[in-house]
């Protein structure tokens, strides 16, 4: 089955998206201070409720599953915790702001609830994480900040299945994972493969990106015993803090985003515009195809040559400016990429479960597309340059 | 004058900037050490070109190799000893001793590529280089010029 593909935007980016829990609405940020939610009808998606309380860009977007609330995260310092409310006036139901004191000097970059949606973890500029649980007496969340030894911007976070731990990926190449146990709470944890004794800001493991590039994407396995992350050094690694670190080079361009499939799989996808998969388990990983099948026809694809981004406008532009002295676009300038999306991937989530396993799986990206794929329709990487023409 | 202001070096003020020695592992031998080392491959990898032998006379270039501080005269020999086999291999061979290198291997290599470019001298060939760097590349992909570009630890 091909992925449906949705264009959201007409090529305004889409910085994150998250979807409900029946999966009949989606939140999405446009590159904007705005929160758009989307809902279904048939093959399209119909704007229904605009979230405007941020004064600039929206970099993240959860929906929490159970308990039906929204969290944003923004440039401008602030989240927000949006819940489903009768208005005192209307009746109607709307989506109410709360405003989360994140007390962080620097813009907020990503959020994720923790898996029983009592916490919620922000990643931020201002080298530190804010990890948020709700204090009833004052009707406000709160905000504990992981700190240390953290030395630049944390760019993505994922929870342990315990609620108590959390991954994180930084600016400063590493990715870490940490305790952010809440006494008011979380219960005591059982001990994990990580650790056993976790207070507040342990740190269960440090682990450098191989080749020094910015740790982009965390994520645990299912089980929490293994942690992936993606980093700008066009690699994939994944730990086990038992028995030790595997690598992967990738041939692509970086990844931006993964997520496990299963305890044995992950897709991972960014800069290459498409979702590569992975396998493997503590013996070593190693990369088994693409979801993306850039061989087989194409609805409105062009067929040209040439994958991924060497063949793009730009490319293209400058590419003709050399050979013929052109200097200026002209004709063609707008090239089709033979993947589904058309430019870097944002987000890649879960999107779909059966027996266990992640069954299929949504991007967004920067060409404004909200993908969904089947997560087993697996194709070998056409070439392994994926076209490139020198 | 009106770039006076940028001469002032804001990061002392602040104690909790990044160093350069902090963005990867140094290396745990000391500079004196890693200059013998880059002398005495320089033999070997004579002596493995002398029977013939290019691809154990570049996976021996490229363990090892000097990166870092303080080890400039040690990176100029590593350099000329990896243009010196680069050089002296036939066009046609290029993909069979790639094919012969592990990933890391091709990434060192695809730094001294790039490090070759970025110098002058004798030993220099552009056109050789650009050979080198478009077969490496039909191998190990743009992911391997990526970590060329993110690797501090450069050659």
């Amino acid at each position: 089955m091909a992925p449906e593909t949705f264009n959201l935007s007409q090529g305004t980016p889409l910085l994150a998206h998250s979807f409900n829990a029946d999966r009949s609405q989606v939140a999405v940020s446009f590159n904007s201070k705005d929160a758009q939610i989307l809902t279904r009808s048939g093959s399209s998606w119909t704007p229904t409720e605009l979230l405007a309380e941020h004064d600039k860009v929206i970099t993240s977007i959860d929906w929490a599953p159970q308990s039906n609330r929204i969290v944003t995260a923004s440039q401008d310092r602030n989240a927000y915790v949006w819940q489903e409310t009768p208005d005192p006036e209307t009746g109607k139901i709307v989506w109410k702001p709360t405003l989360v004191l994140l007390r962080i000097n620097r813009a907020a970059t990503y959020v994720r609830w923790s898996p029983n949606e009592d916490k919620f973890a922000v990643a931020s500029g201002a080298r530190a994480i804010a990890v948020c649980s709700f204090d009833p007496e004052n009707n406000w969340w709160v905000s504990k900040h992981l700190k240390k030894p953290i030395r630049s911007t944390v760019l993505a976070i994922d929870w342990h299945p315990n609620n108590v731990l959390i991954a994180a990926g930084s600016a400063d190449m590493k990715a870490r994972v940490f305790s952010a146990y809440i006494k008011e709470v979380d219960a005591k944890p059982p001990p994990t493969v990580w650790g056993s004794k976790l207070p507040f800001n342990t740190i269960c493991g440090e682990y450098t990106s191989p080749s020094g590039g910015w740790v982009h994407a965390v994520a645990f396995s299912p089980s929490g015993d293994a942690m992936a992350f993606a980093s700008h050094d066009s690699s994939i690694t994944v730990v086990y803090p038992s028995s030790g670190v595997c690598t992967v080079k990738m041939v692509s361009l970086p990844a931006m985003t993964l997520t496990w499939t299963s305890e044995q799989s992950i897709i991972a996808a960014g800069h290459d515009c498409q979702p590569y998969v992975f396998s493997g388990n503590e013996g070593g990983w190693e990369g088994v195809g693409t979801l993306d099948d850039v061989t087989g026809p194409k609805a409105g694809g062009a067929a040209r040559p040439g994958v991924g981004k060497l063949n793009s406008a730009a490319f293209n532009t400058f590419r003709s400016a050399d050979s013929r002295g052109q200097s200026s676009s002209g004709a063609g300038s707008e090239v089709q990429l033979l993947t589904t999306h058309q430019n870097s991937i944002t987000s890649v989530r879960p999107y779909e479960f059966s027996g266990g396993v992640v069954s299929k799986v949504s991007t967004s990206g920067l060409d404004g597309r909200l993908v969904i794929w089947d997560a087993n329709e697996v194709s070998a990487v056409s070439t392994k340059l994926g076209g490139l023409s020198v | 004058m009106e770039g006076a202001f940028r001469k002032i070096d804001v990061d002392i003020y602040d104690e909790d900037v990044l160093q350069e020695h902090e963005l990867y592992e140094p290396d745990s031998r000391d500079p004196a050490a890693v200059l013998d080392d880059a002398r005495a491959k320089q033999t070997s990898v004579r002596s493995a070109l002398n029977k013939g032998d290019t691809v154990s006379a570049l996976s021996l270039a490229l363990s090892d190799y000097p990166f870092g501080l303080n080890v400039d005269d040690a990176k100029v020999i590593a350099l000329q000893v990896v243009l010196s086999i680069l050089n002296t291999t036939k066009s046609t061979d290029i993909p069979n001793v790639l094919k012969a290198l592990t990933p890391e291997q091709h990434d060192v290599l695809m730094k001294y590529i790039y490090k070759g470019m970025a110098s002058s001298g004798s030993d220099v060939n552009g056109n050789i280089l650009l050979d080198w760097h478009e077969k490496l590349t039909e191998i190990a992909g743009l992911g391997c010029i990526v970590r060329t570009m993110t690797d501090r630890k450069t050659v």
